[in-house]
């Protein structure tokens, strides 16, 4: 039985919600690049490009979202944890390193794509320091689960 | 009505953030439709506009890109030599837009001057609310009768008189209000036809020989870019192009309907299909993305639901109250839609853009209206896919498991 | 004495990835108004299954049963939820509140289900059962806030508030102490003894079994 929290199935679960994310920005730089003869494309791809980082920022709420449902049905895990002798601490600790590597592998892979498309290498660093308040704030609910 | 309140309060919004993520899922998906309808739409109206001039026998001006043209070398006397060509050898429908004049309004907008000879204007067939058509029978040294669009029409009701230093004449001129177009009646790019100009601040000025005559360099120059020679052949054609770069030095091309028609197929049916595709597949994406979002509100309101359940309420109620909660969410996000694009529609306003300022119903037009249906569909469609999966995932979990979780 | 439930199963079958489990083979059950029975055996015999296929939570089974003098596979859905608030009272574990409610809510939660009854008459019947249960101290608290007892009696007044024809109690008194565990058993009996209510009762103690009318032992398949 491993320590961390997550199991394969939250892990693949936060890697899409992440892969979502890094992808939908790295489509945005793609998309401006573009040099189109389409009038109609090209107003119609405006107006969302106009607003790329609210647009992004809007979906990174899926993470938010994992987040929350993770940590309310890891409630009795946690508990039970505590019971058997870890600290809230410890798994606090934990649960944020593990969400933290599964986003250092995603940018990491988002980094991969921005090299082969000759892209701005630093275009997703927002997103991971968004990804990374989420986490520390998620990080400090896990005291909550703490009492059955 | 007391289930749906107390399941709002006391169970879905115990969970808000997922009623949240819930709410800016379909904002997306919300956003993404209306823009492609509205797209589609706006260009389906154009082309229908394109249709009145792209006739069999008509042909269309395009400046070549490739013309290496310099324009400073163009003079009035080129010019001239290809409207005398063009008046002698054939019937054209002449238009051209974008010049801007300070006349006194209550709105205080500049105002637009559009110039077209009587074949466009036949061709159009422009809609008036008020007085009567255009009459190109007239001496410009006295009353040159014009139409106004809607938004002028306060200040200058028909038969009343303008009086304009007239910058394609370099002279004063006095316009007399002939009539008043419908309101938002526009003009399309021929190019780009989902791109409009309205015609609600703007002053349409009959432009018969005479006018385009005298009128200096800018309007004959601006002119012969839209020009469409009417019921003619390409032999024809070929020598006014000739004339045309022999007077001027630049090269023009001219389409006839099925070269329309084809380059229509070639880039905007093309174009349309692409943005039909993004959108769907967009609508896919975060259709998924909600039903994974419904999914875990299922997980973590599980117990809550089964309890109920256990203590009567049945499966068909059930489904009446996602159905309502879903049916909120989405008017709230068409409420959002709504608000964005009336803001976007009063910003022209506030902006003073003559050419994009429209008039309509809590500031949307038709166009934006019927946008707003497909929307509204799109949510129908999204709801019932997303309420039957969270029903299905309630059901596989039997009423006396679900109240343990 | 009108027979109130004639239950007829030939099995009842639990399918997993690897196995299949046959259960409550050719088993029969007739009961009267007003009767108690307990239902007592080992784990996996099928006692749980039993009360959900009784309390008609469970319709995935091969047999037959008329309930109230209706056969219920014609049943529709929305029938089947109007019995379940107003003719069949559950009483489960203590577990089984909302969280997020306060126990008057949680007890209160049949009425929203109800259809039109003078709110006067529910507010009566919610003060009686509440005195009777002794549980007006913690109406306003959640249920994470009161001890098992509590909880347990909380669930119970749920299960009774609508003064149903059968209470089906599973286990109710499982994790309680013996003052706890009496008051329920006491309460239950009541309630037959006041209303005639039909009491099924699934239970490991076999005390508590024999108060009963009758015991159905049931036995696991070989």
């Amino acid at each position: 039985m491993k320590r961390s929290l997550f199991r394969l199935t939250d892990v693949l679960e936060l890697c899409i919600a992440y892969i979502f994310c890094f992808f939908l920005n790295v489509l945005f730089d793609y998309v401006k690049t573009l040099d189109l003869d389409s009038y109609i494309l090209k107003t119609f791809l405006k107006d969302f490009i106009d607003y790329q980082p609210l647009v992004v920022l809007l979906f990174t709420f899926i993470v938010i979202v994992f987040h929350y449902q993770m940590l309310h049905r890891k409630n009795t895990e946690i508990f039970c944890r505590i019971l058997v002798g870890d600290t809230v601490f410890n798994i606090t600790i934990r649960y944020t390193l593990d969400c933290i590597t599964i986003l250092i592998f995603t940018y990491f892979l988002s980094v991969l794509a921005n090299v082969y498309l000759n892209f701005n290498l630093t275009s997703n660093i927002y997103l991971v320091l968004i990804f990374i308040a989420y986490i520390l704030i998620s990080a400090r609910q896990v005291r909550k689960h703490e009492n059955f | 009505m007391k289930i749906f309140k107390f399941f709002i309060s006391k169970i879905f919004l115990r969970k808000a953030i997922l009623g949240i993520s819930m709410i800016l899922l379909l904002c997306m998906a919300n956003y993404i439709t209306f823009i492609a309808a509205r797209s589609i739409l706006s260009t389906f109206q154009g082309y229908q506009e394109t249709k009145c001039i792209n006739q069999e026998g008509n042909y269309i001006a395009n400046l070549d890109p490739d013309s290496d043209i310099d324009i400073d070398a163009i003079g009035e006397d080129g010019t001239q030599v290809v409207y005398d060509y063009l008046n002698k050898n054939f019937n054209y429908a002449f238009y051209t837009d974008g010049f801007m004049a300070s006349i006194p309004n209550i709105n205080d907008m500049e105002i637009s001057l559009s110039y077209m000879n009587e074949e466009y204007y036949k061709l159009n067939q422009f809609e008036l609310s008020q007085g009567t058509d255009l009459d190109f029978d007239y001496q410009f040294d006295k009353e040159i009768p014009v139409l106004l669009g809607k938004g002028l029409s306060k200040t200058y009701p028909v038969g009343s008189t303008i009086k304009i230093e007239e910058s394609v004449l370099d002279r004063p001129l006095t316009l007399k209000v002939q009539g008043i177009l419908k309101q938002n009646a526009y003009h399309s790019n021929y190019y780009a036809p989902n791109s409009k100009t309205y015609y609600n601040f703007s002053i349409l000025v009959p432009a018969n020989e005479k006018f385009i005559h005298h009128a200096n360099i800018d309007l004959q120059w601006n002119g012969l870019m839209d020009v469409t020679i009417l019921e003619t052949t390409k032999e024809k054609i070929a020598d006014l192009s000739d004339v045309i770069e022999d007077n001027l030095g630049a090269k023009f091309n001219f389409f006839s309907q099925k070269e329309n028609y084809d380059y229509f197929n070639e880039y905007y049916v093309h174009s349309l299909k692409i943005i039909a595709v993004i959108t769907l597949a967009l609508l896919v994406i975060i259709t998924c993305l909600a039903i994974w979002n419904v999914l875990v509100s299922v997980r973590l309101m599980l117990k809550d639901f089964t309890i109920n359940l256990l203590v009567g309420l049945s499966y068909s109620k059930l489904r009446k109250i996602f159905y309502s909660y879903f049916g909120i969410l989405s008017f709230i996000n068409l409420m959002v839609i709504f608000a964005f694009t009336a803001s976007n529609r009063y910003g022209c306003w506030l902006r003073k853009d003559a050419t994009f300022v429209t008039y309509g119903l809590f500031s949307l037009i038709g166009m934006d209206w019927l946008a707003l249906l497909v929307v509204a569909f799109s949510d129908v469609v999204i709801g019932i896919i997303i309420v039957e999966n969270m029903l299905r995932e309630i059901k596989k979990v039997p009423i006396s498991l679900g109240v343990l979780q | 004495m009108t027979k109130i439930i004639d239950l007829k199963i030939k099995e009842k079958i639990y399918k997993s990835k690897k196995s299949q489990l046959s259960i409550l083979n050719n088993f029969n059950l007739e009961v009267n108004t007003g009767e108690k029975i307990a239902i007592v055996g080992k784990s996996g015999a099928g006692k749980s299954s039993l009360l959900n296929i009784i309390g008609l939570l469970d319709r995935n089974y091969d047999g037959e049963y008329t309930l109230f003098g209706s056969q219920t596979d014609h049943l529709l859905t929305s029938e089947l939820a109007q019995w379940r608030n107003q003719r069949i009272g559950f009483v489960l574990q203590e577990s089984a509140l909302i969280d997020s409610l306060t126990i008057e809510d949680n007890i209160k939660l049949p009425f929203l289900y109800a259809g039109s009854e003078k709110e006067s008459l529910r507010q009566e019947a919610f003060e009686t059962v509440t005195n009777a249960i002794e549980i007006k101290h913690i109406l306003k608290k959640k249920p994470l806030e009161c001890s098992g007892g509590e909880k347990a009696r909380a669930v119970f007044a749920r299960g009774i508030i609508m003064n149903p024809q059968i209470i089906l109690a599973d286990e109710p008194t499982a994790s309680l102490d013996v003052e706890n565990r009496e008051r329920i058993v006491n309460l239950l009996f009541r309630m037959n003894k006041e209303f005639n209510t039909t009491i099924i009762t699934v239970t490991h103690d076999l005390e508590i079994a024999n108060c009963h009318d009758r015991v159905i032992h049931l036995e696991r398949s070989k």
